[in-house]
């Protein structure tokens, strides 16, 4: 072990801690608690204070431990990952805080928070691994440890959709170091930062986009993307809601991390990589947002936003790939874009969880109206949505808005260089982007009328919601959402002095030295899009929403119907079939004709050339001298009877045997007597004897 | 003390004190028996310790013909695979003291469980192949008692079968033996081979024919297909701890047979790029898929993990098949731990059977909360098999994968990996469905029902020391890993 220990201190620390808390659970459930809130907060001050130095420049940290698991693992700390791993401890700190209140109900709350601190230590180590070695260790851990949390509450749909997520991890997995295989075996190193100038050298491309593939579909899955995304929409629901915040806003960047990691190392400014990055991207973004206007499950039109969101990340780092050294725009945007998600996801998931910790209930229909009457729940969903809408002013305008100049200064490039059959599909691409973005201001839309201007079709439910105006989450909780809450629009407001500075500091990471140009976020250029997109929002909202996804019920009372597309569930339609009956039953016929190949052939030859026998010249009656005798006779009889055969009783191997037989006892009664007689005349004589010789 | 001795009281110990525990009348105290059991139990292994540490010397016992010398001398592959032979068979005798106690006839199952040991450690500790195949073959005879046990006409017939099949490969490989005895030089192991180059001239091909031979008939043992099929049959019937040693043990000696022929006699040069490596990778790879996909498909318990080892064994001989240092490197590691792992896993099945009955795995639902402790070390080595890193087996198979891409021979070289990951994601399919359903066995679980049914410490402690060394072996496996590749330098 060489380097800072402080690294191996941020990512085992937890760890440890997990431990501890078990054990403490064990015997009393308020300490415990307690301690998690103490770990967590305890790490994200740590890392705040790391943060602090590596934002003045003091502090580059390196750690190294060989022998780990045979070829060691290997941290490192950069802006990028010191940002990143500040916000994982802030939203653990978050979250852990939350769900004090959250799972008082629950039962087996020692396992959530054994598993809880168990991935934050995981997160973590992915979060500052410096070799793809060491990414993948933790992040097979990452992916078994949060499995816990998605099937927490143990019930049947929570049971199968943390399958899905199970299955999708682990294929997910596999794949990835499959591709770490191909990759190791290729350039002889996994080092991130020796990647760069060992692709570059190394020949044989084909073989560097088959091992990246393969990793990207391991990232992928884990990020959600578009066709991997099956798991996001069944888990969210059914976790508990601060799990559900902690895998959307952070599990999911991890994949999106090692996305970057190869985008940005293994194919740098790689044109085909690009595109393909892209092209997934447009897919997650469009699918993910369509899927949320449709969803009527607070918590699943949040996880289908989530999804659109990656998608939009997504396409900031195909822009990075696309645009060349000239990428600032794609960087910062896409790197904006994973922070602001986090930050954002954190609140809605959160308020999400107190609708559900009061109401039991999800579906807009039921939980609408809730939030009437709550200044501080309403500001605080208010403030997530402006965000995740990319209203101007609010953190996600800025993000969003550079990544859509960078596809506009794409555009422009590829003008200029006149390759202009690609133009046709950015500009597509563009528009879809702008349109992703309006379905994003429309389900917000949707979800707050719904939640906090509305009221509930029935008067009583009405009247509760809005007696509990007090007694909803206690101050910790309140403390967690309006603290998270706050953040958004302060980073919005002054984006130039938090969200420039944060995209400085983690620029690096994606090969971007210099900052490029300052943009003026609130230029008449830059409003444009954020102002389509608005207004695409709007329309959306009225024209669609209103008209075709709310209908009026017998009562004459408005509900939103639930337009959720069933049938275009991948999962169900291909991968469970495919995966769970035609693969296994294919392959399975094969293994058990294997298998049992030599069985039957054992089988076959005892029915042929060993057949079962009894012991050989044993018959069945008589000896071998009436058998022959018999056979003969039998053979005699058939030539004089024109070859009527006797068999049965008839037969004279039968006769002979019993006659046979019958000499034989007839033999022995003889013979039995005869003995029997000489012992008695013996007997006599003797008796004779001894009297001539002594009574005489 | 002589030397040459230290080297023979580990193997003649343990079998002169299971042929007495034969022959003494039944003793009535159970406790003494099993303190006689422990007690040689614990000598072996230290007299084990000892040689593995101390013997340099020969020796040779007697001479069956002029050349036929029955010889010892202990090299650093023996010196690993006794060392595992010892430490599980020890774990698994403690682990049987209680386990045998619903069996009949406890005497006679130490009684061969000893000798078998003895035996094991001469197969371990002999140096040319006529020894080699002596004690393999005594091994096979003696731990049909074992397989046997409770003499139902199931556990009779797959006895049966584990023989016929066992002999079926034992004459494979004497028909190979004689063979070879024309063309090499000298009966003793070598590394790098000892054949005889000025007799084999013109005769290449028979001895490819006869390697492929030995190859197949010592892999009947280690369970590679076409000839695997005894070990689903025998395993489920035998008691727990037996089938834990012949699963993690006594298939491993196959693989030290093949090592011994492939590496020893033959010499890996003379095979590789030969079609028998090609036809020996096609037999490991179709096995570890047909292995996991039967594993997938079994609802008992024992026969699913019976089938794995099927599966698993095949990794370490597709590794030896690539002859190439590091696949190698990943194949003895797997040997390692393989056996740990699957001994784990059969503990546990057994330690299920004996706490509740339950074989099959639908039966399993909650059994995390009745026995939390051992189903904890259930999970953690099945993570190790599959592959989860910290843990063990990811270190194999990244061997084992690298191994097989830098050997670059033809399809195989990225075949391998995938059907290693393939079987990978089975391996999860089968064994952690288990885990699942025995910690979250759904909310309509009646925890009510609930009974602590943690098995006495006897049985709970080798299984946890067998999972803490498949966890630290996958988290610090540099000394092992540097130790192997020692070994296996001269040999390739």
């Amino acid at each position: 072990m060489n380097g800072s220990t402080i690294l191996f201190g941020l990512v085992f620390y937890p760890i440890i801690g997990a431990l501890v808390s078990y054990l403490i659970g064990r015997y009393h459930k308020k300490a415990r608690d307690y301690f998690a809130d103490f770990i967590t907060v305890s790490e994200l001050i740590c890392f705040l204070v790391l943060f602090y130095q590596v934002a003045k420049g003091t502090v580059i940290a390196d750690f190294n431990w060989e022998n780990f698991c045979g070829r060691g693992i290997h941290f490192s700390l950069d802006g990028f990952r010191v940002l990143y791993g500040s916000i994982a401890a802030f939203m653990w700190a978050m979250t852990t805080i939350f769900s004090k209140e959250y799972f008082t109900h629950y039962r087996n709350r020692n396992r959530y928070y054994l598993f809880n601190l168990l991935t934050l230590g995981a997160t973590v180590g992915v979060f500052l691994s410096a070799d793809l070695y060491t990414t993948f260790i933790f992040f097979e851990m990452m992916s078994f440890t949060s499995y816990v949390w998605v099937a927490q509450d143990e019930r049947k749909e929570s049971l199968r959709a943390a399958e899905t997520y199970l299955a999708v991890a682990v294929i997910g997995g596999l794949v990835m170091l499959m591709g770490i295989f191909l990759l190791y075996d290729a350039i002889g190193t996994l080092e991130m930062s020796k990647l760069l100038t060992a692709c570059a050298a190394y020949e044989n491309k084909a073989r560097l986009y088959v091992a990246g593939i393969c990793m990207l579909f391991g990232f992928g899955a884990k990020a959600g993307a578009f066709p991997l995304h099956i798991w996001l929409p069944k888990a969210h629901p059914v976790a508990p809601a601060p799990a559900s915040a902690l895998l959307s806003g952070i599990l999911t960047k991890s994949g999106v991390f090692g996305i970057l990691v190869i985008s940005c190392n293994i194919f740098l400014y790689d044109k085909t990589w690009g595109y393909l990055i892209l092209a997934l991207g447009v897919c997650t973004m469009f699918g993910g947002a369509l899927l949320a206007v449709f969803s009527i499950d607070l918590k699943r039109t949040l996880a289908c936003s989530s999804m659109s969101q990656i998608g939009f990340i997504l396409i900031g780092i195909g822009m990075q790939c696309l645009l060349g050294a000239e990428n600032a725009l794609a960087v910062r945007g896409s790197l904006l874009h994973m922070v602001n998600h986090s930050l954002i996801k954190l609140v809605l998931f959160m308020i999400a969880g107190v609708v559900y910790m009061n109401l039991h209930k999800l579906d807009l229909n039921s939980i609408r109206g809730f939030g009437r009457r709550k200044p501080l729940l309403n500001f605080a969903f208010l403030m997530g949505a402006l965000g995740i809408g990319g209203i101007p002013l609010w953190n996600g305008y800025v993000s969003k808005t550079l990544i859509h100049e960078s596809i506009v200064e794409y555009i422009l490039e590829l003008n200029g260089a006149h390759m202009v059959n690609m133009i046709p599909l950015l500009k597509a691409a563009e528009w879809i982007f702008l349109i992703s973005g309006g379905l994003t201001i429309a389900y917000m839309m949707k979800l707050y009328i719904a939640i906090f201007i509305e009221k509930n079709n029935s008067k009583e439910e009405q009247q509760r919601f809005e007696g509990m105006n007090q007694k909803y989450m206690n101050s910790q909780s309140a403390f967690a959402i309006a603290f998270s809450a706050i953040l958004l629009p302060v980073m919005g407001f002054f984006s130039k002095f938090t969200m420039n500075r944060l995209a400085d500091l983690g620029q690096g990471f994606m090969q971007l030295e210099e900052s490029g140009k300052a943009v003026n976020y609130f230029s008449l250029a830059n409003l444009k899009g954020g102002m389509i997109s608005i207004l695409i929002g709007v329309m959306v909202y009225v024209f669609i929403i209103r008209i075709c996804l709310i209908k009026k019920n017998e009562e004459g009372q408005l509900i939103y119907i639930n337009a959720w597309p069933k049938w275009l569930d991948l999962e169900e339609l291909i991968y469970r079939p495919v995966l769970l009956k035609i693969v296994p039953f294919i392959a399975g016929v094969f293994s058990r004709i294997c298998d049992s190949l030599v069985d039957w052939l054992v089988i076959f030859l005892r029915k042929t050339i060993y057949r079962d026998r009894k012991i050989p010249c044993e018959l069945p009656e008589g000896n071998i001298f009436t058998h022959i005798t018999g056979t003969i006779l039998n053979f005699i009889y058939s030539l004089f009877h024109k070859g009527e055969k006797k068999t049965g009783n008839n037969s004279y191997v039968h006769i002979a045997a019993v006659k046979r037989e019958e000499i034989q006892e007839n033999a022995m009664i003889i013979q039995r007597s005869m003995s029997f007689g000489l012992i008695m005349f013996c007997f006599g004589l003797c008796l004779t004897l001894i009297y001539l010789l002594y009574l005489k | 003390m002589n030397q040459s001795i230290m080297l023979l009281i580990p193997i003649f110990l343990p079998i002169l004190a299971g042929i007495g525990l034969l022959l003494i009348p039944e003793i009535k105290k159970r406790e003494k028996l099993l303190a006689i059991v422990a007690f040689f139990l614990f000598a072996t292994g230290a007299f084990v310790v000892n040689a593995v540490l101390n013997c340099n010397s020969e020796v040779t016992l007697f001479h069956l013909t002029k050349t036929m010398p029955i010889y010892f001398k202990i090299d650093a592959i023996g010196k690993l695979f006794v060392s595992i032979v010892s430490i599980i068979w020890i774990l698994v005798g403690i682990y049987s003291f209680v386990y045998m106690k619903h069996e009949k006839e406890e005497k006679r199952y130490f009684g061969f469980y000893l000798i078998t040991f003895g035996i094991l450690v001469g197969l371990d500790f002999s140096s040319n192949l006529v020894t080699m195949y002596f004690f393999y073959e005594c091994m096979t005879i003696l731990s049909v008692p074992l397989v046997i046990h409770n003499k139902s006409r199931e556990a009779v017939m797959a006895g049966l079968k584990y023989l016929f099949y066992s002999f079926c490969g034992a004459y494979m490989a004497l028909f190979g033996l004689f063979f070879l005895s024309k063309y090499t030089t000298t009966w003793s192991f070598v590394p790098g081979g000892v054949l005889d180059m000025a007799a084999v001239q013109g005769h290449e091909n028979l001895i490819l024919v006869v390697a492929f031979f030995m190859i197949m008939g010592f892999g009947v043992k280690a369970g590679m297909f076409p000839l695997h099929a005894w070990l689903p049959a025998a395993h489920p019937v035998a008691p727990a701890p037996a089938s834990a040693a012949l699963s993690s043990i006594i298939v491993k000696s196959g693989v030290l047979a093949i090592i011994r022929v492939v590496y020893f006699m033959i010499g890996a040069d003379f095979l590789k790029g030969s079609w028998v490596q090609y036809v020996w990778m096609s037999l490991a790879l179709l096995t570890v898929f047909i292995g996991s996909m039967l594993a997938y498909k079994e609802s008992v318990l024992k026969k699913r993990l019976a089938y794995s080892t099927v599966s698993q064994v095949s990794y370490i001989l597709f590794g030896l098949a690539l002859m190439n240092p590091i696949a190698m490197t990943g194949a003895l590691l797997h040997v390692v731990f393989h056996a740990f792992i699957k001994s784990t896993l059969f503990l546990v099945a057994g330690a299920i059977i004996y706490q509740t009955g339950r074989t099959k795995v639908e039966q399993l639902s909650g059994i995390g909360k009745e026995m939390p402790v051992t189903i904890w070390c259930f999970t953690i080595v099945s993570l190790g098999l599959i592959g989860i890193p910290p843990l063990s087996g990811f270190i194999s198979k990244w061997y084992l994968a690298i191994g097989s891409l830098q050997s670059e021979i033809m399809v195989y070289a990225w075949l391998g990996p995938v059907i290693l990951l393939v079987s990978a994601l089975l391996t999860a399919g089968y064994l952690l469905p288990i885990t699942i359903k025995g910690f979250l066995p759904g909310n309509e679980f009646d925890y009510t029902q609930v009974k602590k049914l943690e098995p006495s410490k006897l049985m709970v402690i080798p299984i946890m020391i067998l999972t803490i060394l498949t966890a630290l072996l996958g988290i610090m496996p540099n000394g092992l890993i540097q130790y192997i590749t020692q070994t296996i330098a001269p040999l390739l």
